[in-house]
């Protein structure tokens, strides 16, 4: 253990602001992909702490044992970073969906999530999970199309127990921050949630997140609950969503964040693919 | 399985320092309690708050996430945020979570106190 650690930022204001709103059941597209890629989770066992095997073991550098089918690995190397080290503003963004009428539980919810995680994403995009599923430590590849454009990046699962699961972006990736996907019971209910709290890790996300990015991943995260709600049959319910700003303060000195920027990587090593490939 | 108990109490300790005592279990359950006892804490424009956290059995994801949510506040503020009492598993946490970056992590509370001491005297 080591004492103190002494940080050493800089100063955040902020004005939170909400901005709460619902909005009526959609189609659901969902593609089923299950790709089995990674390496043997890391799990931390400190004793005498009754959570510590739900969470990930402290790692310098992610890894991921392979890059499935040719991806660009944006992953490998690259540290974990938590919403205090992007660059934009803060968000904290809440998802939730009533699962009316299912007599689920939590922990049903969350393990049928955790299992069939990729298959709730919204089309077009590709979560690769890792041999022994979303378990702490694990460290999973994906591939999204912001703007239409790939984007190789990953996550890191830095918590995991019976009824939610965090995950934590590496460096490189949209946003730095977690999204914990949770549910519980309340008025007899039981409510299905995604939570993101990030701020955009360097300029040039910061700048696609305001052009469209923040609407993108708003309807990303609904069409993924609404995926959630169809497969316990819960199809009317509409998805709630409460998006604040915990600190509207750009963060410059994490701007050079942009030298790890995945939509940049795979872009311009995208193509090199190929011939790796051949 | 998270559960509802948690309580946060605020002391004033040295000048312009507000100690908040966390017990039992920051999960989302805490959040109520939590942003109350930081709320009470600020009103006595402190220009430190320090967390401890040695009566605090668990904590969750989403116990993490409220002390991400309070440290915003605090910088916002211009107020320092300072932890004790971390278990050793809960200090490799924050290290994971990188909120050690941004929290002065002190074993115990007399420490923590007396390096707060020691800064404002510089």
């Amino acid at each position: 253990m080591s004492y103190p650690v002494d940080p050493n930022a800089t100063p955040m204001p902020a004005a939170a602001t909400s901005a709460p709103q619902t909005e009526t059941a959609e189609t659901v597209e969902t593609v089923e992909i299950i790709e089995t890629v990674g390496a043997a989770p890391q799990v931390s066992a400190t004793p005498g702490s009754r959570d510590a095997a739900y969470w990930a073991k402290q790692s310098a550098h992610l890894k991921v044992s392979a890059a499935p089918g040719n991806q660009v690995n944006n992953v490998d190397g690259r540290s974990a970073v938590g919403p205090l080290q992007g660059f934009g503003k803060m968000w904290q963004k809440t998802y939730r969906l009533r699962l009316v009428g299912c007599s689920a539980t939590p922990a049903e919810v969350i393990a049928a999530w955790k299992e069939n995680f990729p298959k709730f994403w919204p089309r077009g995009n590709r979560f690769y999970v890792p041999l022994t599923g979303i378990a702490p430590g694990e460290v999973a590849m994906l591939t999204v199309r912001p703007g239409g454009m790939p984007l190789s990046t990953g996550v890191l699962v830095l918590y995991a127990d019976d009824e939610s699961f965090t995950l934590m972006t590496p460096q490189g990736h949209m946003f730095a921050g977690w999204i914990t996907f949770s549910a519980y019971r309340k008025d007899d209910v039981t409510i299905a949630q995604a939570q993101v709290l990030m701020r955009a890790n360097d300029p040039i996300y910061e700048v696609g997140l305001r052009l469209g990015g923040h609407h993108a991943e708003d309807k990303f995260w609904k069409q993924t609950l609404r995926a959630v709600g169809a497969h316990f049959n819960v199809t009317d319910e509409p998805v709630e969503s409460e998006n604040l700003c915990v600190d509207p303060r750009l963060r410059w000195s994490y701007a050079g964040n942009i030298v790890h920027n995945a939509a940049i990587r795979t872009t311009l090593l995208g193509p090199t693919r190929w011939f790796r490939k051949a | 399985m998270p559960t509802r108990t948690f309580e946060a109490h605020v002391r004033q300790h040295l000048p312009r320092v507000a100690v908040i005592d966390l017990q039992g279990e920051i999960n989302s359950f805490a959040e109520a309690s939590l942003s109350a006892a930081y709320a009470e804490a600020e009103q006595h424009n402190p220009q430190a708050i320090l967390l401890n956290f040695s009566q605090v059995e668990y904590i969750n994801s989403t116990g993490i996430a409220l002390i991400v949510t309070l440290l915003a506040k605090a910088r916002k503020s211009h107020i320092r945020l300072l932890t004790c009492g971390l278990s050793e598993h809960y200090v490799e946490i924050f290290n994971i979570t990188r909120l050690a970056d941004f929290m002065s992590v002190y074993p115990d509370e007399s420490t923590a106190l007396a390096a707060r001491a020691q800064e404002a005297e510089a």
